[in-house]
């Protein structure tokens, strides 16, 4: 079932275009990922889908009904959806009154109340804080303590605004497996916003890319800031580009048009990028080598992620990866096809 | 300095022994603050939280004005009011000159911006993520609203002090509207400016020990509501 359908949403801020999304479906029981660079339009997408937001044009509906942007309506429509925000903030009370807020404006029983306030706070593991007060919880408790205010509302869908991003390793841990406990026990919608593109390739049925404001029309996940130089001031030398300040990569002879400046943003198709064998004879002066630090089964094919000075996502299929057999920690040999790399933003 | 000395044991006995004089001046002075402290946040909390949360045009202009409004003098309030309830003026007919009556509404205009002004401050500082998170909570306009009254509380009452501690202290709009009334409209500060006036201090010593007591308790408390609000 499709949940939200998003036509031709265009929101401004001031005047300025800071999210324009042609058509977007997000079907029901699902854990969708939103990625994308700082500043592309997650957060304000969020807050539309959270119902907090009304976007400037363009037509939204819920569980196939038109959305209509009255305040009675968005109410209703706010206590189906919860937002949970990256630095969440928590009210001046208990751990548990902070639980309970949400519960008590829906007029919940107050017997049912504490029960499901109890079972919240022993899904995310923190039963022995329910007294103490919220502000003294740590940031990855926090974080644990707003999904459990979240969760208490069974809420249809859980927004989730970079949920691991400020938590240290162990609480992102525990809440990936929150979230994934989430969506398969009680089937809740979740969306969640995210820069790691291996927590959205792991935890995510459905990935999203934003790019200033739209959505790509590929899931650009090896989509590297660079800038460009060339070998000489000739119209065909060789054009390199340094990812990241990190990476220099020779470029092939580009279908997309010419870099518009000297930096600029460029995507590498996973599905066209070729790992060998390190003893293997180079076919050209282009391949570069790298380590593999991840690989893992995803459909029919398996992702491999390599290091060569950034991390960069290869998808295989299960035969040319039989045939490399790339080992974590091996060193390969990284070839891209003519046509993997794109130019984000060409003349 | 001996004379000094001579009228502070003075005073302090009189206040030790509860003169009943004494009493019912600080009576009036706290009947009239207090009332006029309770109708400024009655008005002032609302406005200041309406208009910090409005995104009216001229919003700045208002603040503005508030701003101003804090700066002025008591006399001259004074005599605005005086104005309208002298019996020349158009609420002569009800009798309101030299009542605590008149000086609870020119106390209640000089404090009235105050509260509003800081009510203002107190609730823009009050971090807008506690408005986001009510509202995805399922909170509607007026459940939202008191999230953010809540968690600007300290700051609110805070305000509530500082225009108590303003009101008891004030002298130009009682003597100016109550007429220092023995008995009726004489509070401390007018009655401390009779006694000076009379060259008898002991009266007027004793009155600005409780006026002085009066205003460290407000201080006190003022100070720990800030202290709270800081945490």
């Amino acid at each position: 079932m499709t949940l939200y359908s998003l036509r031709a949403i265009v929101q401004r801020y001031n005047g300025r275009v800071v999210l324009d999304i042609d058509r977007l479906d997000l079907e029901a029981g699902r854990i969708h990922a939103l990625l994308g660079p700082n500043g592309a339009g997650k957060t304000t997408l969020l807050d539309i889908l959270a119902f907090l937001e009304t976007p400037a044009s363009g037509t939204m509906t819920f569980c196939g009904e038109l959305v209509e942007p009255s305040p009675q309506r968005l109410l209703q429509l706010r206590r189906q959806v919860v937002l949970v925000d990256q630095h969440p903030i928590m009210f001046s009370a208990t751990v548990s009154s902070n639980i309970e807020f949400g519960l008590k404006i829906r007029k919940v029983d107050p017997t049912v109340r504490r029960r499901k306030v109890d079972e919240a706070l022993e899904t995310v593991g923190l039963s022995r804080y329910k007294s103490a007060a919220a502000h003294e919880l740590s940031g990855g408790e926090t974080q644990r303590l707003a999904l459990a205010r979240a969760l208490a509302l069974s809420p249809m869908v859980l927004l989730c605004d970079e949920p691991t991003a400020s938590v240290d390793a162990e609480n992102q841990a525990i809440i990936v497996g929150l979230l994934q406990q989430i969506n398969s026990e009680q089937g809740t919608t979740i969306v969640f916003t995210t820069h790691d593109r291996l927590q959205a390739a792991a935890l995510a049925q459905h990935t999203l890319v934003l790019e200033s404001g739209r959505l790509a029309e590929v899931a650009y996940e090896n989509s590297f800031a660079c800038t460009f130089r060339r070998d000489n001031q000739e119209h065909n030398a060789q054009l390199y580009c340094i990812l990241h300040g990190a990476v220099d990569l020779a470029l092939p002879a580009l279908t997309s048009g010419r870099p518009l400046g000297p930096s600029g943003r460029l995507h590498i198709n996973p599905e066209k990028i070729t790992l060998y064998r390190p003893d293997a004879p180079p076919e050209s002066g282009l391949d570069i080598v790298g380590t593999v630090v991840l690989a893992m089964a995803e459909g029919d094919k398996i992702r491999v992620v390599v290091n060569i000075g950034v991390l960069l996502a290869a998808l295989m299929d299960r035969a040319s990866y039989q045939q490399c057999a790339p080992q974590i920690g091996a060193t390969v040999r990284v070839r891209f096809a003519g046509d993997a790399i794109t130019l984000l933003d060409v003349a | 300095m001996s004379f000094f000395l001579e009228s502070f044991v003075a005073a302090c006995r009189l206040a030790w022994s509860l003169d009943p004089e004494l009493l019912r001046i600080v009576q009036v002075s706290l009947t009239t603050s207090c009332l006029a402290t309770a109708l400024a946040s009655l008005v002032g909390i609302p406005a200041g939280f309406a208009i910090a949360h409005s995104r009216m045009p001229g919003k700045r202009i208002v603040v503005t004005l508030l701003n101003t409004l804090l700066a002025l003098p008591t006399v001259v309030i004074g005599l605005f009011v005086y104005v309208f309830i002298s019996r020349r003026g158009i609420f002569g007919p009800l009798d309101l000159l030299y009542t605590q009556q008149a000086m609870i509404i020119g106390q209640f205009i000089l404090i009235a911006p105050l509260v509003t002004a800081l009510t203002i401050a107190a609730v823009s500082r009050v971090d807008a993520r506690y408005r986001k998170t009510a509202r995805t909570l399922g909170a509607g306009d007026w459940q939202t609203a008191l999230v953010v009254l809540r968690e600007g509380r300290f700051g609110i009452g805070a305000a509530v002090i500082s225009a108590f501690g303003r009101v008891i202290s004030e002298i130009g709009i009682s003597m100016m509207l109550g007429g220092n009334i023995k008995g009726f409209t004489r509070t401390m500060t007018t009655a401390m400016a009779l006694e000076y006036d009379k060259g008898s201090f002991t009266l007027a010593v004793a009155l600005g020990l409780v006026l002085m007591a009066i205003s460290l308790g407000v201080n006190i408390l003022f100070n720990l509501i800030q202290g709270r609000s800081g945490r």
